[in-house]
């Protein structure tokens, strides 16, 4: 099912939380183009690791998985001849996803108004890390910045006596081009009812803000700003614990609010039902002590097998899983979570669905891998815009594609 | 066209609990969907989940929790209904034949012991979209397990990736993933409605936290298949330095920082005021930098440990610097950025007054002629009569009846102790 396949999107190359957007859109069907300036590309190309031997600009782990099932073209926007073509290619598009710092855009003469001059059903989306209003707005951002301003570092991850820790692999990025999405969705709807575009301002910094929701509305209604070191000394809802051949995480969920009933039972292990154990306050007190009861136990345990007997009980456990077991999972091969692609440069591998089926079906099925630099500029200049090769080979040799 | 504007006629009913689902469906409501949250006098857990004024519930405390106005049942309605009683199921396949999606996050199977799998729901409806929203998914082997948002954490490799340089792997946050899936939630509601305006078909969709989470960690997933195997670095980075979180002036007081060239380590140098320890010609290069990481976060750490987080944040911008003070709830309430922005909202609970105005976060994007807010929440089964009459077609001595028999109720029951 390609649900967008009539949504046609342009993205001009800036942030991750732009790229990931752009990506959201594009594995639901819609025909993406991604735009990069010439010679070096998206800056991603040259982030390690990279898979296979070497730096190469195609191989890139974080370029590879956040850039599927686009097109790929070059083309210099700071010029004027760059403008001219971007320009007649926004005429065609119903979502613009742009990710550089507020008023990059507005110098170039590309600015909202412009744009809506040329194509008033445009969908403008600007991904930027503190929105296009406010006293911040000319920040320089990062995602770590983003987890910082946003409360997240301080709040949730990481230990009470140590600094804070953040999340990895852009996670505050993605969270923006969720956002990114959901607005464009309401815009889209909107604007095949209307026929008026919108201009769309993300902020990563609030998408921080929003997203552990432990932060605002509770500090109002308590005065107590959440801090981090929840899993400290937090045998039962929080720490991971080692297995036979990995890690556990437990939880008191699924126990008919009988926990250490349900776990003496299930680790066979009576003394967890002990007095000092009965409260949550009285196994932060005593976390120690009930360390050393559950820890031999959960020791004598496969990752697997423990998923497999706890899942009978009812009772509710995360397994700490690595990339690698994640990839070689039985269930999620089950499920068709993966697809497999093919690339000239890395060979065949599985890339992670949406995390949704539509009716049985992972939206990544006979997807495409990222592409090449101005992999498409042929057939998007050419035999789309219906430039000549003579004039695409000036523009090349003028560095505008 | 407002922001009710746009999914106007679109009728939603969700049996949710908890926080990812409520959360996704609360997008739809903000957009305008009529979004029916179907509710039981049996699972109050979410009414008692508060936070209440000063932490403590009041005489109606099912409907004054902060999390009722923030997901629970912003722009929502209530129905508060005994679905698993015959003449509850009754009403609610009523009510389905006159609604467009139905969604759910009970464990896999309970929709079908209920009556309410996809397959039963399109006989009543050919033209419904359903989404189930779990730990697993439907299909798989481990489809019959529930979850935390902590455990996603954990089975999606998120929680592997995360932790102290060096150190042991640690949850990735407390609650992230409910958030994450819930928007993946709103995001794939979106897809079916438009994609059923075009078409006139509804679908089945069936929502995985876990994968949603393996989504997010796509570059590790690439990464794993070829033997390459991140590290754990706390707030470091594979390549960039200086990049982590560096003490500041006070008690528990952080700034981060992120470089990611030579030019941002010259203009932090500058920022700095050229220090000697920074002008060592390790630093130079992005290279010496990667190599010498622990001695220049340590000398820069010792640096920034005499300055005071947000007066330094200004200065260090000011030079072009990536940088942020870890701001904690007490500064983002009063955040003057996120005030100049719209962002927070201040909501005032008609439903109990005695609560006072409370601060909330906002939407996390603007959509200039798509404003979007709290703009109600529903207290417990606040549109019983109203729905049961106008969608299930029922008339006044009906509902009555079911009122008499427990069937619907607003009010949770009497043995129900105070949170």
């Amino acid at each position: 099912m390609r649900v967008l396949e009539d949504v046609k999107v342009l993205e001009l190359t800036g942030t991750l939380s732009g790229a990931y957007c752009a990506k959201l859109l594009a594995d639901q069907g819609a025909p993406t183009i991604k735009v990069e300036p010439p010679g070096m590309g998206d800056p991603a190309r040259h982030e390690p690791p990279f898979i296979g031997e070497g730096p190469h600009s195609d191989r890139s782990s974080l370029f590879l998985a956040f850039n599927t099932n686009k097109r790929g073209i070059s083309l210099d926007i700071t010029q004027e001849e760059g403008r001219r073509l971007l320009l007649r290619l926004i005429q065609d598009v119903d979502v613009l996803v742009e990710s550089h710092p507020p008023g990059y855009l507005d110098g170039l003469g590309l600015d909202y108004h412009a744009l809506r001059e040329v194509n008033p059903r445009l969908i403008l989306t600007s991904l930027t890390y503190f929105g296009r209003t406010g006293p911040y707005r000319d920040f320089k951002g990062s995602d770590l910045v983003a987890q910082a301003t946003g409360g997240f570092l301080h709040g949730v991850t990481g230990s009470a006596d140590r600094p804070p820790m953040g999340t990895v692999l852009e996670q505050m990025e993605i969270t923006a081009a969720r956002n990114g999405v959901i607005a464009i969705m309401a815009a889209l709807l909107q604007q095949r009812d209307t026929g008026e575009g919108q201009h769309i301002d993300v902020s990563t910094m609030e998408a921080a803000v929003s997203t552990p929701s432990g932060l605002i509305h509770p500090y109002s209604f308590t005065g107590r700003s959440p801090r981090r070191g929840g899993s400290d000394g937090n045998v039962m809802d929080g720490m991971h614990l080692a297995t036979k051949d990995g890690e556990v995480t437990l939880t008191t969920a699924g126990t008919g609010g009988r926990p250490m009933e349900a776990w003496a039972e299930f680790l066979e292990e009576p003394r967890l039902t002990e007095p000092q154990f009965a409260s949550r306050s009285g196994r932060t007190e005593n976390w120690q002590e009930l360390y050393d009861l559950v820890a031999p136990k959960l020791a004598q345990w496969n990752n697997l097998d423990l998923m497999e007997a706890s899942m009978s009980r009812g009772l509710v456990i995360g397994l700490v899983q690595s990339p690698q077991q994640v990839v070689e999972s039985p269930h999620l091969a089950e499920r068709g979570a993966f697809v497999e692609m093919a690339h000239l440069e890395t060979g065949a591998l599985k890339y992670p669905g949406p995390g949704f089926l539509m009716d049985g079906v992972n939206s990544m099925e006979g997807g495409h891998p990222a592409p090449h630099l101005g992999e498409h500029n042929h057939q998007v200049y050419c035999e789309e815009l219906g430039l000549s090769s003579g004039e695409l080979g000036v523009l090349h040799a003028a560095k505008v594609i | 066209m407002s922001a009710t504007g746009i999914l106007e006629g679109i009728r939603v009913l969700t049996l949710e609990q908890v926080h990812a689902l409520p959360w996704g469906t609360s997008f739809l409501a903000d957009f305008g969907a009529q979004v029916i949250r179907v509710e039981s006098v049996d699972h109050m857990q979410d009414r008692r989940s508060g936070p209440f004024p000063d932490g403590a519930a009041g005489e109606e405390w099912w409907n004054e929790g902060g999390n009722l106005a923030y997901f629970g049942t912003r722009n929502k309605e209530s129905l508060c209904l005994e679905t698993v009683h015959p003449m509850g199921k009754d009403v609610f396949l009523k009510l389905v034949k006159n609604c467009d999606v139905v969604t759910d996050n009970f464990r896999p199977g309970t929709m079908r012991r209920l009556g309410f799998d996809h397959e039963s729901l399109v006989k009543v409806n050919p033209q419904i979209i359903s989404l189930s929203c779990t730990a697993y998914g439907h299909t798989g082997p481990w489809r019959r397990a529930g979850s935390r948002a902590r455990t996603v954490d954990a089975a999606c490799g998120l929680s592997y990736l995360t932790g102290y340089e060096g150190g042991p792997s640690a949850r990735a946050s407390s609650n992230y993933m409910d958030h994450s899936v819930g928007n993946n939630v709103a995001y794939a509601l979106l897809l079916a409605i438009y994609h059923r305006r075009k078409t006139g078909k509804g679908m089945r969709i069936d929502m995985s936290m876990q994968e949603t989470g393996v989504s997010a960690i796509g570059p590790a997933i690439l990464e794993a298949q070829r033997g390459i195997s991140r590290p754990r670095l706390g707030c470091a980075h594979i390549w960039k330095a200086p990049h982590n979180v560096y003490p500041c002036e006070g008690n528990d007081r952080w700034i981060a920082i992120a470089v990611s060239s030579d030019e941002e380590w010259r203009s932090l140098r500058e920022a700095m005021g050229e220090p000697g320890w920074a002008a060592d010609p390790r630093f130079d290069t992005a290279l010496g930098r990667q190599q010498n990481r622990g001695d220049l976060d340590k000398l820069l750490g010792q640096w920034t440990a005499t300055q005071e987080a947000q007066t330094l944040v200004l200065h260090f911008q000011q030079y072009g610097v990536a940088a942020g003070a870890a701001l904690r709830a007490e500064e983002l309430v009063c955040n003057d950025h996120l005030q100049q922005r719209g962002y927070l909202q201040e909501f005032h609970n008609e439903h109990a007054p005695w609560v006072g105005p409370r601060v909330y976060a906002g939407r996390p994007f603007r959509i200039p002629q798509i404003p979007l807010e709290i703009r109600r929440l529903a207290s417990l089964g606040e549109h019983n009569a109203q729905i049961l009459r106008e969608l299930a077609g029922l008339s006044d001595s009906e509902i009555e009846s079911l009122a008499g028999d427990g069937i619907i109720s607003s009010r949770p029951k009497p043995t129900e102790p105070a949170p």
